[in-house]
C-alpha cells in the first residue's frame, strides 16, 4: 500500500521496520479503548454501591476483566439482570492504551521539531498510564496506630493477614515466623527452619461468623477437626462467609491448621483475626482472649500463634508525644487533626515532627498521613503509603505541559511570522 | 488476523510484566522486641512423659507417664495469679486422699524445700489414707516468683511417683517461669465473692453427711463415713467460665479415681442429661475397681457449678440415692 505523500522519509522507514505495529496504532482503536474506559468507569461506579470502593477497584480496575450484571431496578432489569456481561478491566484497557500509544509513536508520529509538542504530549500520557500501572503493582498502604506516650516500630496492612508464630521465652527479644495470607490461601505443608514444627494449612477464609457452642454440642464446619487451642476449649463454631469489600466491612479472617513434629501430629488449631486488632478478643469474651496468643510449647520454648493483620517492621520507631483536634466552631466537623511525633532511627538519631492534614511525615520512602484520631482514647492512626513510582505522574504532567506550550508556541510563532510577512507585503 | 496476533503477543508480554511486579510470597522470620505481657511457662518433658491436651482445663500443661500398661498418673502445671496460701492449695488434694484440712501451722511439717537450678521449690507429698489397694500419692511442688505461684501436682500410684522422682525433678529444673501483667490461663482458686454472685445457692444434705467447714474453694463441704472406716468426700464448687469445659473436668476426675482419660466420643459412657434447679445439667457417673465418682455439672449465666461425690465405690453406691436427692434439692437462688 502506498504511503501518503506528506509522510517524511524517516517515518516511511520506521513504518517499514515496525510494519507489524501499524494495526495497533489505529486511531479507531484509541477511540474504542477510550469509549470502553468510560463504560468501565460507569459500571464500576454502579457496582461500588454493591461491593464498596475496594471491591469495585479490585473487581474492575485491578483486573483484566470484570463480570457485570445489569441492575434489576433499571428498565427491563428483571430480564437482563441474570445475564453475565463481561466488561474489559483496568489492566486490559490501560495496557492496551499504552500499546496503542507506543505503536502510534513509532508508526504514525512524525519526529520533527514541528510535531515535537504532539510527541511530548503523547509521551506524557504514556508515562501517566505506566505510572498508574506501576502504582497499582508497587504501592503499599498500611496503618500505624500509636497510643499517646507509646512507641511503635511496625506497620499493619489494611488488607491481608498473616499467621504469626511468636517465641517469647527470652524476655528481651521475640523470634517471629510469619506466613502471609497468600501462602495460607494455598493450603498445604509449610516448613521454616526457625520453627520447631511444620505447619499444614487445612483451611483459610477471608471472613467468617463464629460463636461458642454449649459444651455438649459438637462444632461442625471448618472447626470440626480442631482439637487444640481456644477453638477447642471454647467450642468455637466457625461459619465461613464472603469477604466484605465495603468501607465499613469487618472481616474476621480464619485459618485452621495442623502442627507436625516430624511426621507426628501435634494437633489441629484454629485462629481468627479481629479486624480491629486481636487485643479486642479479651473484651468480647474472656474465654476466647487467647485468640491473641494461643500458647504452644516445644523444646522448652513458649510460642504463641495468632492470625493478625500483616505486619512490616521498620528500622525506626515513632513515639506519639501529643495529639490535638480542632472543630469548626459550634459543630462536630473537624478541620484539623494534629499529631506531634518523635521519630527515632536505629543509629540514635531523632527528629520531632507535626503531622496534620495535607502535611505528612516522609521518611525512607514512606509517607505518614494523618488518618484517624481518638482524643478520648488518646491514640492516633497514620495511613502509611509507600509508592516508589510517586514521581511519575508529576513528570508526566510536566511533559504534557511542555508539549502543549511547545505546540501552541510553535503555532503562535508561525501565525505571528505569517501575519508580519503579510503586513509587509501589503505595505 | 495480523492485528490480533500482534495484539495478543504484546498483551501477553504486558501481563507477564504486571504479574512479575508482585512480591514473591514466602514466610518471613525476624527478631523483634518482646512485647508479650502474659506469663511465660515453658518446659522440657522427660522422654517417657506424654501430653494430655484434652485434660488442660485450668492448667497450663497436663502430662502422663508412658508405661507398658498405657498412660499412667497425672502431672500438671497450674499458675495462680498471686501468692496463695500453701494450705489452700494442699487442701485441694488433701480431702480426696483422706487427709484432714490443713492450716498454715499444721502444713509446716509436710513442707520440704529443694533447690533446683538455683531456684527454690516447696514440695509436699500426701499419701492416700483411703484406698487399701492401689494406694495413690500426690506430690505437689510449688514455686513462687514475682507475685505469682506455680503449682506442679503429680498424682499417681505411690510406686510410679517413686520411680519418676528423678524425672519430676528434671522437669521442674527445665521450667522457665516468668510472671506477666496478664494471667496465663488459670484463675485464682477462690470462688467469686458472694457480693458478685448476688445470691446464694441452697441444698438439702442427708443428716448423716457430716458438714465440714467451707473453704475458699468449697462452698459446700461434707464427708460421708461408712461402717468399716471407708469414706466419701462431697463438695460444691463454682467458678467463672467453663473452667476448661466438660471433657477437661471429667478427665481430671477420672484421673482422681484412677481411671483412664476419655475423648469426646467416650464421654457418653459416663455422662447423661439431667435437670437441676430447672436448668439443663450433666450427670457424671464413673466407677473404678474400688473408687467411684458421682458428679453434676451445671453451666449457668457464665459460671460453672460442680457438685461432686467421690470415694469408696461400695459406699458411693449406697449413697447414690441421697446424692440424687441432694441434686434435686439444689437451688441457685436466682428465682
Amino acid at each position: 500500500m502506498a504511503e501518503p505523500k506528506y509522510f517524511s522519509s524517516s517515518l516511511i522507514q520506521r513504518r517499514k521496520n515496525f510494519a507489524w505495529l501499524i494495526p495497533l496504532a489505529d486511531l479507531r482503536l484509541t477511540l474504542t479503548l477510550l469509549s470502553l474506559s468510560m463504560v468501565l468507569i460507569f459500571v464500576a461506579t454502579l457496582e461500588q454501591v454493591r461491593v464498596g470502593i475496594r471491591g469495585a477497584q479490585s473487581e474492575f480496575f485491578e483486573s483484566f476483566y470484570g463480570i457485570w450484571h445489569y441492575p434489576e431496578q433499571f428498565w427491563w432489569g428483571e430480564f437482563l439482570h441474570p445475564l453475565p456481561i463481561p466488561i474489559p478491566g483496568g489492566y486490559l484497557l490501560g495496557g492496551s492504551l499504552i500499546i496503542n500509544l507506543l505503536a502510534a509513536f513509532l508508526t504514525r508520529f512524525q519526529w520533527t521539531g514541528k510535531k515535537m509538542g504532539i510527541q511530548l504530549i503523547h509521551f506524557g500520557i504514556i508515562l501517566l498510564l505506566v505510572g498508574q500501572l506501576a502504582t497499582q503493582a508497587l504501592q503499599e498502604e498500611s496503618r500505624m496506630l500509636i497510643n499517646k506516650g507509646g512507641t511503635v516500630n511496625y506497620l499493619e496492612r489494611f488488607h491481608g493477614v498473616e499467621l504469626a508464630f511468636i517465641e517469647v521465652t527470652n524476655p528481651n527479644s521475640s523470634r517471629v515466623v510469619a506466613f502471609p495470607q497468600k501462602l495460607l490461601q494455598q493450603d498445604g505443608l509449610h516448613y521454616f527452619p526457625d520453627l520447631p514444627f511444620k505447619v499444614r494449612v487445612l483451611q483459610f477464609g477471608p471472613n467468617c461468623d463464629f460463636k461458642a457452642l454449649p459444651p455438649a454440642i459438637r462444632a461442625t464446619g471448618p472447626s470440626e477437626s480442631v482439637n487444640r487451642g481456644v477453638a477447642q476449649s471454647a467450642n468455637l463454631q466457625i461459619i465461613p462467609k464472603p469477604e466484605d469489600f465495603s468501607s465499613e466491612g469487618m472481616n474476621f479472617a480464619y485459618v485452621v491448621f495442623e502442627l507436625l513434629d516430624g511426621a507426628h501430629s501435634m494437633g489441629v488449631w484454629a485462629a481468627i483475626s479481629h479486624p480491629a486488632g486481636n487485643h479486642f478478643w479479651a473484651q468480647i469474651d474472656p474465654s476466647i482472649a487467647d485468640l491473641a496468643f494461643q500458647p504452644i510449647r516445644k523444646n522448652g520454648e513458649l510460642w504463641g500463634v495468632s492470625l493478625r493483620a500483616e505486619r512490616e517492621y521498620l528500622p525506626y520507631s515513632i513515639e506519639l508525644l501529643g495529639i490535638s483536634n480542632e472543630f469548626y466552631q459550634g459543630t462536630d466537623i473537624p478541620y484539623n487533626f494534629e499529631s506531634e511525633v518523635l521519630l527515632r532511627t536505629d543509629d540514635n538519631q531523632s527528629r520531632r515532627a507535626l503531622v496534620y492534614m495535607n502535611t505528612p511525615l516522609r521518611h525512607e520512602g514512606k509517607t505518614f498521613y494523618q488518618y484517624q484520631m481518638n482524643k478520648a482514647a488518646d491514640y492516633t492512626v497514620f495511613q502509611v503509603v509507600r509508592n516508589p513510582s510517586w514521581l511519575i505522574p508529576y513528570l508526566a504532567c510536566i511533559l504534557v505541559s511542555i508539549g502543549l506550550l511547545w505546540q501552541f508556541s510553535f503555532h503562535l510563532a508561525r501565525f505571528l511570522s505569517r501575519n508580519a510577512s503579510s503586513n509587509h507585503r501589503t505595505a | 488476523m495480523k492485528f490480533f496476533s500482534s495484539f495478543l503477543i504484546l498483551f501477553a508480554a504486558m501481563a507477564l510484566f504486571i504479574g512479575s511486579c508482585g512480591e514473591n510470597e514466602k514466610a518471613r522470620s525476624y527478631l523483634t522486641k518482646n512485647e508479650y505481657e502474659g506469663a511465660v511457662a515453658a518446659w522440657k518433658l522427660p522422654e517417657d512423659w506424654g501430653e494430655n491436651p484434652s485434660a488442660l482445663g485450668i492448667m497450663a500443661g497436663s502430662f502422663h507417664v508412658k508405661t507398658a500398661e498405657g498412660p499412667m498418673g497425672r502431672i500438671g502445671v497450674m499458675p495462680f495469679r498471686e501468692s496463695v496460701d500453701i494450705s489452700t492449695i494442699i487442701n485441694m488434694f488433701a480431702a480426696e486422699l483422706g487427709h484432714p484440712d490443713y492450716n498454715q501451722t499444721s502444713i509446716l511439717s509436710l513442707i520440704q524445700e529443694i533447690r533446683l537450678e538455683n531456684r527454690s521449690f516447696e514440695l509436699v507429698r500426701l499419701e492416700d489414707k483411703k484406698a487399701n489397694t492401689e494406694p495413690r500419692s500426690a506430690l505437689l511442688a510449688l514455686y513462687r516468683a514475682e507475685g505469682q505461684t506455680w503449682l506442679f501436682p503429680f498424682v499417681a500410684s505411690r510406686k510410679l511417683i517413686d520411680e519418676q522422682l528423678e524425672n519430676f525433678h528434671a522437669f521442674l529444673s527445665s521450667t522457665i517461669l516468668r510472671s506477666g501483667s496478664t494471667p496465663l490461663r488459670a484463675i485464682n482458686p477462690s470462688p467469686v465473692p458472694p457480693s458478685t454472685l448476688g445470691h446464694q445457692p441452697t441444698w438439702e444434705a442427708p443428716d448423716h453427711w457430716q458438714r465440714k467447714p467451707t473453704t475458699s474453694i468449697r462452698m459446700g463441704n461434707y464427708v460421708v463415713s461408712g461402717e468399716s472406716g471407708e469414706s466419701l468426700d462431697f463438695s460444691i464448687t463454682s467458678f467463672p467460665g467453663d473452667v476448661g469445659g466438660i471433657l477437661a473436668n471429667v478427665n481430671r476426675w477420672l484421673g482422681q479415681v484412677g481411671m483412664d482419660a476419655t475423648d469426646e466420643s467416650g464421654l457418653s459412657r459416663y455422662m447423661s442429661d439431667r435437670m437441676i434447679d430447672e436448668k439443663p445439667a450433666k450427670l457424671v457417673i464413673a466407677e473404678s475397681n474400688d473408687q467411684a465418682l458421682y458428679a453434676a455439672i451445671l453451666f449457668h449465666e457464665g459460671r460453672s457449678w460442680f457438685l461432686k461425690l467421690m470415694g469408696d465405690r461400695n459406699l458411693a453406691r449406697s449413697e447414690k440415692k441421697n446424692f440424687i436427692g441432694l441434686l434435686d434439692s439444689f437451688c441457685l437462688g436466682d428465682h
